[in-house]
């Protein structure tokens, strides 16, 4: 494991550091405003709320009055090219103001090309050409939304044969010719890291500390072969172990825990990302083994991804979508 | 199929970004898997390769192949997007059955694709899509051949409410009253115009699909509502305190709120229920009494129109 690097300077774009965070789901609302939770802040998903007139708003509203609230997308689609979607940036825009949101982040990736989305983060190849083409990209869109784009690097199950470069070295080199932010997913760098058979404490070791304006923490899905990012489950020990070694590295940025399927009760997801709180800190070894607590519980192994029926049953998407669902008398 | 001497499709060769995106969406939104995505002429044009060539465009281990690797995002692709069909016609698939429901899903995304930012278009043209194939059920059609009108009712009835929860409302603002709209002079009544809740929706139907939905959704796991026979409805979909509600109405009372909707005076609306009501005038003063007071207890009025 590498060594942490001592009194390391913290930029995070000037951004604070919020704490602990979890992201803001339907099936909490109620409970969140019943209960109005310790909890430090919310991620909310962008595109949940950028066109509703009803309930979920006036939730958002609620919640944006007590609590502090960032706003993450998903149909950004920096990587696409298919041209910027202003009439989407305005409206992120208008969100972004109206819920005074503390920074907007999106996906390395691209969604859809010729007009379409198929709402999936899709790879791009990490060449020189993509690089320049995301850059432009990111600067324009900064500048439309007069605020600092924050990018996170999102689970990929495929890697382009004609990549030159290595994702690090790519989101380094974006970040700092862009002049933008990271949102570092360590579940994400962990899964990605299995899939194509890298060294995710390189990852965490290489990507530009200062940079660094929140983390994502998350469950997965193991199918020996590869791990798919379902956000369905606690964090592991591994990704726990990451975790800590960005935090040392960063010293420190909000932390948000994404739990996106099967979602227990809100305490049990609160309770969840306050682990982190373990793994904050000075130390310098690797940790001892972790508490019982810490272990993932034993969960049934779901099918095959690629197994056919796996087009028909959505358990094992990863990063599953919000569909917010009407409430009808 | 281009020659191996077209450069632009050569898989040795790094190819344009814009190539690159545009091949890979064919190969993991093929109907048919990967396979045939590979293979389909569309890819072909694009990246001319074999399947067992797919290492030329995406790398693969030892554990875990190209065309696996391709896999999980095509098979996310459907499973995802019909998930969310399914979630945004609950009814209409508990009518269908899942199988069913999903084989239509499926051809709606053929024909359909998303083009929007959100999820929540998804099922837009979901209605329209029924109404241009008119499926037929591999099973026996119960409701013989209009079976497809009632599909066609229950995923417009989904629809809409579906728009109506999270549209424009009036919670931040006082609906119409009934005390305001008895302070509108009896001698203005006839040319006064109503503005009506931006959120309410009216809604005519072949079948009974109101008191469908209400059953199916009642409906114990498993527990399979019969189809209706065909008579006519006729439904207003509203939204009060960011829950939707449904009301259905009599014949007079939708051409009364449609004249209404369409920017009518109140006078000419309340001929168009006239003439379809059979009451002599004391009944039918007692009846708008009683309608224009449940409705604007109800929340359907805006404002007087100026």
């Amino acid at each position: 494991m590498s060594q942490p690097k001592k009194s390391m300077p913290v930029s995070r774009l000037g951004h604070p550091n919020l704490g602990l965070g979890v992201g803001l789901r339907t099936t909490h609302f109620s409970y969140i405003l019943e209960h109005k939770p310790q909890v430090d802040w919310f991620e909310v998903i962008s595109e949940n709320f950028m066109d509703s007139g009803g309930r979920p708003r006036y939730v958002l509203e609620q919640i944006c009055e007590r609590y502090p609230v960032v706003m993450h997308g998903v149909s950004l689609s920096i990587g696409s090219t298919d041209p910027l979607d202003f009439e989407y940036l305005s409206k992120l825009r208008a969100l972004a103001k109206d819920i005074k949101a503390l920074w907007v982040s999106d996906h390395l990736c691209w969604t859809g090309v010729a007009g379409r989305n198929t709402h999936d983060l899709l790879p791009i190849p990490f060449t020189e050409e993509t690089l320049k083409h995301v850059v432009e990209r990111v600067r324009i869109v900064q500048d439309f939304l007069e605020r600092p784009l924050v990018l996170e690097n999102p689970s990929t199950y495929l890697m382009f044969s004609e990549s030159t470069l290595s994702e690090w070295e790519f989101i380094a080199r974006m970040a700092e010719e862009a002049d933008c932010g990271l949102l570092l997913d360590v579940n994400n760098t962990y899964v990605s890291s299995f899939n194509h058979e890298l060294d995710p404490v390189e990852f965490i070791d290489s990507v530009p500390h200062d940079r660094v304006v929140q983390f994502h923490l998350a469950g997965h899905s193991n199918y020996e072969t590869h791990l798919i990012d379902t956000h369905d489950n606690y964090v592991i020990p591994p990704v726990w172990e990451l975790y800590q070694q960005a935090h040392g590295l960063t010293g420190g940025v909000s932390t948000l825990l994404e739990w996106d399927a099967r979602i227990p009760p809100f305490p049990e997801v609160h309770a969840e990302v306050l682990k982190a709180k373990k793994f904050m800190g000075e130390r310098l070894q690797k940790p001892g083994p972790l508490a019982e607590e810490d272990l993932v519980p034993a969960q049934p192994m779901p099918q095959g991804a690629s197994a056919e029926h796996g087009r028909r049953d959505a358990s094992w998407v990863p990063h599953p979508l919000h569909h917010i669902v009407p409430e009808v008398r | 199929m281009p020659s191996p001497e077209d450069d632009s499709s050569d898989p040795t060769r790094p190819h344009d970004l814009d190539v690159v995106q545009r091949w890979f969406q064919a190969v993991v939104s093929h109907p048919s898997g990967v396979g045939e995505g590979v293979d389909s002429a569309q890819a072909q044009e694009l990246i001319c390769l074999k399947r067992d060539e797919l290492e030329k465009v995406v790398r693969s281990t030892r554990r875990f192949g190209a065309s696996e690797r391709l896999s999980v995002y095509a098979n996310a692709y459907y499973a995802r997007l019909l998930e969310c069909l399914g979630e945004s016609f609950t009814v209409l698939k508990h009518a269908l059955g899942e199988d069913t429901f999903n084989e239509f899903a499926f051809g709606y995304l053929q024909t359909y694709p998303s083009r929007s930012y959100t999820l929540n278009r998804l099922g837009e043209g979901f209605a329209r899509y029924l109404d241009e194939t008119r499926p037929r059920s591999s099973g026996t059609e119960p409701l013989g051949p209009d079976w497809p009108d009632f599909l066609i009712d229950l995923a417009r009835l989904e629809w809409v409410i579906g728009q109506v929860f999270d549209g424009p409302g009036l919670e931040q603002e006082d609906p119409l009253d009934y005390e305001s709209l008895q302070a509108i002079a009896p001698e203005q009544w006839p040319q006064a115009r109503l503005k009506l809740a931006v959120c309410l929706k009216l809604l005519q139907f072949s079948y009974p699909i109101n008191d469908y939905y209400t059953e199916a959704r009642r409906a114990r796991e498993g527990e399979k509502i019969p189809l209706p026979e065909a008579r006519r409805q006729f439904v207003a979909i509203s939204r009060r305190e960011y829950v939707v509600r449904r009301y259905e109405l009599s014949e007079p009372q939708y051409r009364l709120l449609e004249s209404l909707q369409a920017g009518q005076t109140i006078g000419q609306a309340i001929e168009c229920a006239a003439e379809i009501l059979d009451a002599d005038d004391q009944e039918l003063a007692v009846s708008l009494r009683s309608w224009f007071h449940n409705w604007a207890a109800e929340g359907f009025f805006q404002a007087v129109q100026e």
